[in-house]
This record gives structure tokens, C-alpha cells and sequence, in this order.
């Protein structure tokens, strides 16, 4: 049987995730026995057009351009997959979209006297299944390189991924972690947040940010509540937290809007 | 007879979204070289104002996934600045190496997987890795990559994005048996460093890479007594001194008509360069010892002003980051968990630092409830644009008799020569942007 092929491409992002799938040194040669990239700029020059088995997308649709490529990508993949939080909500280049500022200001502090150059046209910052139908998600700024070789493995054997649909805290518990919420009184976005990271943050003493996006069911409401009665956050503090690495999700606006 | 165009619409092996337009009249003059960074703009000085201080060195990290730490380390020590906060020396030291490992993990990466496959004619590494002469090479190249990646992990907790590095200091230290189990493997790697450099040498010592040679204005940071990464004032080879927080005054863009975009030039001098082979040739007498050894036996010395040499300093670093990072994991011995205080205040400072490929510039106001009010970068790339178009109007005159495709690539590599960063480039560089239609 032929080695599926694969592609790799980038939209508005910082390449990181990209980087991430040279990041298996341990299994990496052994993953490129089995799979044949067909396209990888960052990585090779020689790169051949779609259809791919899987594509890989990094970074957010920040243009109209990149909404009319993803459209393409779309049809030339049997399997897409959002390849980090920029791609799966967004993410960082999303901030933008609440920024208070419109485009043309947002441009002009940048980029002084060029705002007119279609170049820098910009549209709101979304995740890419805002434009197309997306067959699975690897959630986190950046990726976990576990859960991309989880990934890589179950399409390969034509098996859904397992990945964990509950929250941080139960990852954080399963490590018996001190709790930053309730023990330190730190604003935790644990609760609120997708597992599969490992609880990282909170096992290193710092406190969940939410760059998985939200879990399954969350009730980020209730956690602004708290963080603003019960440890004094700011109004300002909470929308913060919940506009910056998946502010266009459901869950999370419902964080923002409970403070506002 | 009609001009000769060589146009890459998406170039390879770098990292961001760019393209390379080169016009050749009929008389083999250049009339026009440019490199076109079109990655799209994602607003981070802009997004940034009305954030919170802590936020800045969070999210400009994620700038770049190559040199995070670079941008995450000159926004530290500039919000800091800005707000009068000192930090212990065990802080100094983490961060010292946690960007030396950055540099190990990035100039590896760099050396094998985006420089060397133009060399040896391989279209990437994955193509090298299937000749069974080369494996052995990229299995060790892996493995230092490997290694910076793991240095990574034990002092941030993830590769790309860091997670305990925060303003004040660190909310987790690695144990002092994690570091000597990576001083045993920098240990071990040094012998691959070694190879590196002479393989690197050899490489560079061919035709025509070795005749190319352009003098340039170069800077880098400079320190008489350490080997300036995170800290050092602002340097050139041409007499130019400067504190690093003056960087807005001396670091300007202007305009050039008929051309794509701004370019960065140094106060009362002109177009600058930025990276390794600036750095070398800027510190070459604070390089390990074993560095300046290795340079002399591969016969690379300064001053050097040919960009292909560019590989071989940054063999020649790769080997002088593992010998430091043995060095401080020494002087750190068991780091222990310190409390992180600071306060709020309003004031505005700015910092440099030396990411992989060059300064890595950074800073803003912060008013007294410690929220963003201005925000700047300027990105290594960003400075050797108009330098790299020099280069090509200085080069491609000497390969004019090369092949269409054999010229594009060389054009390439001369890119390639400053490991550019299109996306960091991007969100700083105030570009005229324009794609050939």
C-alpha cells in the first residue's frame, strides 16, 4: 500500500507548531518511513500539488486570500486537520478582534503611512472551521507532540484519535497538584480549559491560560464570577483572560460577557 | 534580447511566507534585486496596548516559534526596565541559558536541515536522511537538535512556548540531577560540535561561496567580558556604540523610492546586518575558548565579511552555547525557587537581545496599573532586508553565467545565509509590500 501523503501549510501563525513536527527527533525518521510529505515549504523545496490523505493546518485566516486558499486546500484533503489554537479558535492573532481599535487604526499604529497597501488588508482573526467543515483538531499554543504522533498513528491505521474532551483540572488532579485556584488563589483558567497538555502549566506552579481553548460543557461564567468576587480581578482583568487565546469560541465569550 | 527574470513566488526552508524577484538587463545589470516578505500581518504592537505588562513577554513569544525566547527574553528585560524591577542573578543565569539552548536547538536545525541540503544538492533533509552515507550525519544532527530541545523543556516546560519564565523571575527551576543529566549530554556533544565546524568549513570553502565577499555595517551586541546574548550594548564593526534601550533613536526606517520596502538603517551610516557571522566577527575574543580553537583549525578568522561564511560561525556559536551552557549549569548548581514581587509603576524603557539570527529588539510604555499603552519590536529580519539586497546586487553580477535554476538557488542560499524569520519580520518591519502579479 502506498504511503498516505501529507501536507503541511501555514496562514497567519508564528510557524511553531510547523516546527513542532521536526520536534520528534526520537521517532522522526520513523515517521517519514511511513508517510510521504508532499508538501512542507518551511521544511523542503521540492513540494507537488494536492490531493493530499491529510493536510495539516497551522495559523489563523486573517485574510481573504487565506479564506479563498483554505477553501482549496479544503477539496485537495480527505482528512483536514486544525494544527494548533491559531487554527483551531484563532488564537493569539485574534486578540485583534476586540482590540477596541478598527482595522484602519489597528493598521495605522503598525504600519504608519502604507495603510493602503492591499497587502496589509486584514479581516477579523478566525479558526479555520469558520470557513470549512474541519475533521479534527490539535488543540494548544503550540501543539503537544503526543497527540500529533497520536494523531498521525490512528489515521494511519483509519481510527479516530483519542483525545480528551474534559478539563485541565482533571489532568492536574491525576498529577496531585496543589490546586492554584482554590489553595493559592491564583486565576486559574484550569476548569474552563481542554486537557491533553499534561496540565503543564499548573504542574510548574503557573496557572492554566487557557491556550487549549474550552473543554466540553465548561461553565466559564461561573469561573469569571469567581474570579472577580472571590479573588478581586477586575472587570477589565477577566475579559482579558477570556480574549486571548480562543476569544471567538462560545464558551469563552460567555467568560468575556459575564464580566462586561 | 530581452531581461532575464528569477522569480521564487514561495521560498523554501525559512521560516514565514516570502518570495525573491531578481530582474537582469540585457547587459547583466541588476535592475532589481528583492526579497518580498508577504506573510500576512498579524498587529502585535498594536493588539498589545491595553494589555498587561505580564501579557507582553506571554504573547510576543509567540511571534516566532524559531526565536521565542529571544522576543520573550528583550520584552522581559524591557518591561522590567520600564518599571524598575530588578531580578536575582540565579534569574540572569536561567535566562542566559535558556537562550543558549534555544541557540543550540536553532543553529542545528539551521546548519542541517535549511543551509546544508543546498550545498551538498539535496532538495531538504528528509532527502539527505534517504542516503545512506549522509544518515549517520542527520541522526547526529537530530540529536543536538534533541538536546537543545530537551535543555528547552527542563528550564520552560515545552519546546516552543515557554511556561515558567514570567516577569520577575521563574515560577519553577529545574533540579540540579536534571541539569547535570544535560551537562553529561552537552559533554558528550561536544564532538559533534567539532564536526560540525569543519564540515561547515568545508562546505563554505568551495566556489564560488568563498570568493563572495561584501564589507557591510555590522552589528551586533557587544560585552568586553562575556559573550553578549542576553545583555551588551548596541555595536558595530565601524566604530558605532550605543546603550541597548537607545535602540529607537539609533535603529531607523526610512523610505527608498522605487523600492518594496522600508529599510532599516543605522543612524549616520546606512544599510546594517544582523547574526552570527556580525556577532563572531563583533566578539570573537570572548567565543570559548574551544570555539576560537576550532576556528583557527578550520582557518576562519576575523575580521570575515563573506555572508557564506555565515554556516561557519554559526558552527563555530553552536559549539561556544554548549560550552557555556556546561559553564552555567556549574555556576548554578542547585537553583532553588524564589519568590517573584514587583509592583506596578508607569514608565517606559527598551531592550536587546541576540536571537539566533541576529538583535532581537523590544519595549514600550506601561502606565501605573501596569497596563500596555505603546508597544515596538523590530525583528532580526527586518534589519537585513536591505542588506541582503546588496548582496544580491554585488553577487549575482559574478554568477551571471550560471543556469536560470542554478542562480535561483544560489540567490536562495544568499537568503538562507541570515536564517531569516519572515513571520518575525512581519510585525515589525513597516514594508511597502507588493507581490508580482
Amino acid at each position: 500500500m502506498a504511503n498516505p501523503k501529507v501536507a503541511f501549510f501555514k496562514f497567519s501563525s508564528c510557524a511553531g507548531c510547523l516546527l513542532s513536527v521536526l520536534n520528534i527527533e526520537p521517532v522522526l525518521l520513523d515517521v517519514l518511513g511511513v508517510i510521504d510529505i508532499e508538501y512542507f515549504i518551511m521544511a523542503k523545496r521540492d513540494n507537488h500539488e494536492g490531493p493530499y490523505t491529510i493536510g495539516f493546518i497551522e495559523g489563523a485566516v486573517t485574510t481573504p486570500k487565506e479564506a479563498l486558499e483554505l477553501k482549496k486546500i479544503r477539496e485537495e484533503c480527505a482528512i483536514l486537520v486544525a494544527f494548533g489554537n491559531c487554527a483551531c479558535t484563532g488564537g493569539v492573532p485574534s486578540i485583534k478582534n476586540w482590540s477596541g481599535m478598527t482595522q484602519e487604526q489597528l493598521t495605522k499604529t503598525v504600519y504608519a503611512e502604507n495603510i493602503n497597501d492591499p497587502m496589509l488588508t486584514s479581516i477579523p482573526a478566525k479558526g479555520i472551521d469558520f470557513y470549512v467543515k474541519t475533521d479534527a483538531y490539535l488543540r494548544g499554543c503550540a501543539v503537544d507532540v503526543g497527540e500529533m504522533v497520536e494523531l498521525i498513528k490512528r489515521a494511519l491505521k483509519g481510527e479516530n484519535p483519542l483525545f480528551r474532551p474534559h478539563s485541565v483540572c482533571n489532568e492536574c488532579k491525576l498529577k496531585e497538584n496543589v490546586c492554584l485556584l482554590v489553595s493559592e488563589g491564583k486565576p486559574c483558567m484550569g476548569s474552563v480549559s481542554a486537557a491533553g497538555c499534561g496540565a503543564l502549566c499548573p504542574s510548574l506552579n503557573r496557572q492554566c491560560e487557557g491556550c487549549r481553548g474550552p473543554a466540553n460543557d465548561c461553565n466559564a461564567a461561573s469561573l469569571a464570577k469567581t474570579f472577580m468576587e472571590d479573588l478581586g480581578l477586575s472587570k477589565d482583568d477577566v475579559v482579558r483572560k477570556f480574549r486571548k487565546y480562543a476569544g471567538n469560541t462560545p464558551e469563552f465569550s460567555k467568560g468575556a460577557e459575564a464580566a462586561l | 534580447m530581452s531581461d532575464r527574470r528569477l522569480y521564487v513566488d514561495y521560498l523554501a526552508r525559512m521560516e514565514g511566507d516570502g518570495a525573491m524577484d531578481i530582474v537582469i538587463g540585457e547587459n547583466g545589470e541588476i535592475k532589481k534585486a528583492a526579497w518580498e516578505v508577504w506573510e500576512p500581518p498579524r498587529f502585535f504592537e498594536a493588539f498589545l496596548i491595553g494589555r498587561k505588562v505580564e501579557e507582553a513577554p506571554e504573547l510576543v513569544q509567540r511571534i516566532c516559534g524559531i526565536c521565542p525566547h529571544a522576543h520573550h527574553i528583550s520584552s522581559l528585560r524591557a518591561m522590567e526596565r520600564a518599571m524598575g524591577v530588578k531580578v536575582s542573578e540565579q534569574t540572569r543565569l536561567l535566562r542566559e541559558l535558556m537562550h543558549y539552548s534555544d541557540w543550540i536547538m536553532s543553529h542545528a536545525l539551521h546548519i542541517y536541515c535549511l543551509a546544508a541540503p543546498d550545498f551538498v544538492g539535496y532538495e531538504s533533509v528528509v532527502a539527505m536522511a534517504g542516503n545512506p552515507d549522509l544518515l549517520p550525519i542527520v541522526g547526529k544532527a537530530l540529536g543536538a537538535k534533541r538536546l537543545g530541545n530537551d535543555m528547552i523543556v527542563a528550564i520552560c516546560g515545552h519546546e516552543i512556548q515557554n511556561r515558567t519564565s514570567v516577569l520577575g523571575g521563574y515560577t519553577a527551576v529545574p533540579s540540579k540531577a536534571t541539569l547535570q543529566a544535560l551537562k553529561d549530554r552537552l559533554k558528550a556533544s561536544k564532538e559533534f560540535g567539532y564536526e560540525t565546524a569543519k564540515l561547515a568549513a568545508q562546505l563554505a570553502n568551495a566556489e564560488p561561496y568563498k570568493s563572495l565577499e561584501r564589507k557591510a555595517e555590522y552589528v551586533s551586541l557587544y560585552d568586553p567580558k562575556r559573550y553578549p546574548i542576553n545583555e551588551g550594548k548596541l555595536y558595530s564593526n565601524d566604530g558605532f556604540e550605543a546603550p541597548d534601550e537607545e535602540y529607537p533613536i539609533w535603529i531607523l526606517e526610512k523610505h527608498v523610492p522605487n523600492c518594496n520596502c522600508k529599510h532599516a538603517t543605522l543612524k549616520g551610516k546606512g544599510n546594517l546586518v544582523v547574526g552570527p557571522l556580525m556577532r563572531v566577527n563583533n566578539n570573537f575574543g570572548t567565543l570559548s575558548a574551544d570555539a576560537r580553537k576550532i576556528a583557527a583549525e578550520v582557518g576562519f578568522s576575523v575580521p570575515c565579511f563573506k555572508p557564506f561564511m555565515s554556516i561557519v560561525a554559526r558552527a563555530l556559536e553552536l559549539v561556544h552555547a554548549i560550552d557555556s551552557a556546561i559553564e552555567l549549569i556549574d555556576v548554578l548548581g542547585e537553583p532553588k525557587l524564589e519568590p517573584i514581587k514587583y509592583e506596578y509603576k508607569a514608565g517606559e524603557s527598551y531592550a536587546v537581545t541576540e536571537a539566533a539570527r541576529g538583535i532581537c529588539c523590544h519595549g514600550g510604555r506601561v502606565d501605573k496599573n501596569g497596563v500596555i499603552q505603546k508597544y515596538d519590536l523590530i525583528a532580526p529580519t527586518a534589519r537585513n532586508i536591505a542588506s541582503l539586497e546588496d548582496d544580491f546586487r554585488a553577487f549575482v553580477p559574478k554568477l551571471v553565467n550560471l543556469p536560470d535554476d542554478d542562480l535561483k538557488l544560489k540567490c536562495e542560499m544568499m537568503i538562507r545565509n541570515y536564517d531569516p524569520c519572515q513571520s518575525c519580520a512581519t510585525h515589525s518591519i513597516k514594508v511597502n509590500l507588493h507581490r508580482e502579479k
